[in-house]
């Protein structure tokens, strides 16, 4: 992948994972209405309090993403992050815009990865 | 909300901008220049620090003070026409250091940098939206 292409996806990633953890810490009970009847009798917390950690681990995610400090790191928790909500929030009709975000995570995740911790990976230019 | 929302973006695109400049120079490697060949004439010159304190760090403080006033201007946290007032003072401040430092490279280094003029047009954009808006 394009180096230039790679950190405007990162930069990008960054911007909506820190905004997303900002307007759910403005309202977190507005977006727990997100969360599938199932997931929510499975919570260890009250609702609000899972989604502050959620905004929490959105806002670290879209930090180490956009000083690009541990971004392997950051595109492995965004990737299990984005597949925890995509399942506990069901198909709707924005689950799409999550699919966008799960692939551009996954690809700044496989791009950012120290050759050591994937041997498939070793003749990257990076 | 709009308005917050590029506020945010913009900031956020300054402090990814600013901590890879800080980056490279802590590392002394010099930093990728997308557009024109003279970077490094403007960043290594002697006007890249103001006082003691290198223009990228004092450009990564603003960035972070912008981004953290628009969160808190959105979570209505604290008193909003303090949070307003304070940023409309750091615009303002950053917008006329960016034409300083913008006159610098045209008359003085006579060189231009991708990084610098980038961030300048980030911040008037910024003033630009401050102004539209009347946050």
């Amino acid at each position: 992948m394009n180096k230039s292409s790679f950190h405007i996806l990162r930069v990008g990633l960054a911007i909506t994972f820190l905004w997303i953890g900002i307007l759910i810490l403005k309202s977190p009970e507005s977006w727990g209405g997100y969360l599938q009847p199932w997931a929510f009798k499975l919570l260890p917390l009250s609702l609000s309090q899972a989604m502050i950690s959620a905004a929490i681990l959105d806002i670290v995610i879209g930090l180490l993403l956009l000083v690009d400090q541990l971004t392997w790191l950051a595109g492995g928790l965004a990737v299990l992050h984005l597949g925890v909500v995509i399942t506990v929030s069901g198909i709707t009709d924005i689950t799409v815009r999550d699919i966008g975000l799960l692939a551009g995570a996954v690809v700044v995740l496989t791009e950012s990865l120290p050759s050591h911790l994937n041997p498939f990976l070793k003749n990257k230019n990076y | 909300m709009t308005a917050q929302a590029l506020l945010f973006t913009l900031s956020a695109i300054g402090i990814s901008e600013t901590a890879y400049l800080i980056k490279k120079r802590i590392l002394f490697k010099d930093p990728f220049c997308p557009v024109g060949e003279n970077c490094l004439a403007v960043l290594k010159s002697k006007y890249n620090k103001i006082f003691i304190i290198p223009n990228d760090i004092l450009g990564l403080f603003f960035y972070l003070a912008c981004a953290a006033i628009t969160a808190f201007l959105v979570m209505d946290v604290f008193p909003l026409t303090l949070l307003s007032l304070i940023i409309k003072i750091l615009i303002g401040v950053g917008s006329l250091i960016s034409f300083f430092l913008t006159y610098l490279q045209f008359r003085v280094i006579k060189a231009w940098c991708f990084w610098c003029l980038m961030s300048a047009w980030t911040i008037w954009l910024m003033a630009v939206i401050l102004l539209l808006s009347g946050i």
